[in-house]
């Protein structure tokens, strides 16, 4: 049997498509999920940019953020899968949920490499354009994670 | 007239028959009322985790509040507009929708909790220690908003379901 079918045969995937409130109870988790990691990376992303909480040294925002970074992303993930097992054989066939993954894979790789780094970094001995360009980039990344996952009901 | 009537009129305009009917103009307006939840509700909820106490503890809470709360501001008129257009519709079928009265109930909880806030505690945000946690009428107002904005996007996305009616 392979992962997909498993996926869709699983308790857990059962479970939801037998019950009428699963589904949306799981799917709210992830939209709030989407909140507050998209508030997060925002407020990061912002301050790269240097368009809010200027007084505020990035490396003090970047540590305060990050446990909050990782913790949404772990609620994402953990209830992005459970929506994926329900109806895991339509997904796997669906391009926008293919789309997603690799924006997914893409922006979690940029969001813990590239962008950890810059946001760690010596504010004074750093160009200011690196960081702008690295919050746009994740910007970029995340809006196509959320733009494709909001075109998977759609297809 | 009573306000279904209201509404009934209001769904046989061309403007809400045009968006009803229209695939994409639709479909985006859905889509920007989703990711704005990131603009304006993920703000919410960083600034009302630095209210609690509950994270960003190293950082000025005042300074995050007045800060961040252009970008909300922006963010919360992104999200009615988007709201609205979505609402004008299926203004019927919205209206009578209990998950809509309920999210139209906790909007307005809401409301009240961000002006109480605004008009009270905050004043003397300026005066808070920014090491400490801030004073408890305004860590009272941070759970009060994290738990009815949970209650809001819960309540919004029952009203994509038929079950309740």
């Amino acid at each position: 049997m392979n992962f997909v079918e498993w996926c869709e045969q699983s308790p857990i995937g059962t479970a939801i498509r037998g019950s009428l409130w699963a589904f949306p109870a799981v799917e709210t988790v992830h939209l709030l999920g989407l909140a507050a990691l998209g508030g997060v990376v925002l407020m990061l992303n912002l301050r790269l940019l240097g368009w809010t909480l200027r007084a505020v040294p990035l490396a003090t925002l970047a540590r305060a953020a990050d446990r909050w970074l990782v913790g949404a992303l772990a609620v994402m993930l953990a209830s992005g899968f459970v929506l994926f097992t329900s109806e895991a054989e339509r997904m796997y066939g669906n391009n926008a949920f293919r789309l997603k993954m690799l924006f997914l894979a893409a922006a979690v790789i940029f969001t813990f490499t590239i962008h950890r780094r810059v946001l760690r970094a010596d504010e004074t001995r750093m160009n200011p354009a690196w960081r702008r360009a690295t919050a746009v980039v994740s910007l970029l990344l995340w809006t196509g994670v959320a733009l494709s996952g909001r075109a998977i009901g759609l297809l | 007239m009573s306000l279904l009537q209201v509404c009934e009129r209001l769904e046989a305009t061309r403007w809400s028959t045009a968006l009803r009917e229209s695939t994409y103009v639709y479909a985006a307006v859905e889509s920007v009322h989703v990711l704005t939840l990131a603009l304006f509700l993920g703000l919410v909820i960083v600034t009302d985790l630095r209210l609690t106490g509950l994270g960003f503890r190293g950082l000025p809470a005042g300074e995050m509040v007045a800060r961040l709360r252009p970008w909300i501001r922006a963010g919360f008129v992104v999200m009615a507009t988007s709201g609205i257009l979505l609402f004008i519709a299926q203004p019927a079928a919205t209206f009578t929708h209990p998950a809509f009265r309920a999210k139209l109930a906790l909007l307005s909880l809401a409301g009240a909790n961000a002006a109480i806030f605004h008009a009270g505690i905050y004043r003397s945000a300026p005066a808070w220690d920014p090491a400490a946690a801030p004073p408890p009428a305004a860590r009272i107002a941070g759970v009060v908003s994290l738990i009815v904005w949970a209650g809001v996007v819960a309540a919004g996305r029952l009203i994509a379901y038929d079950f309740l009616r």
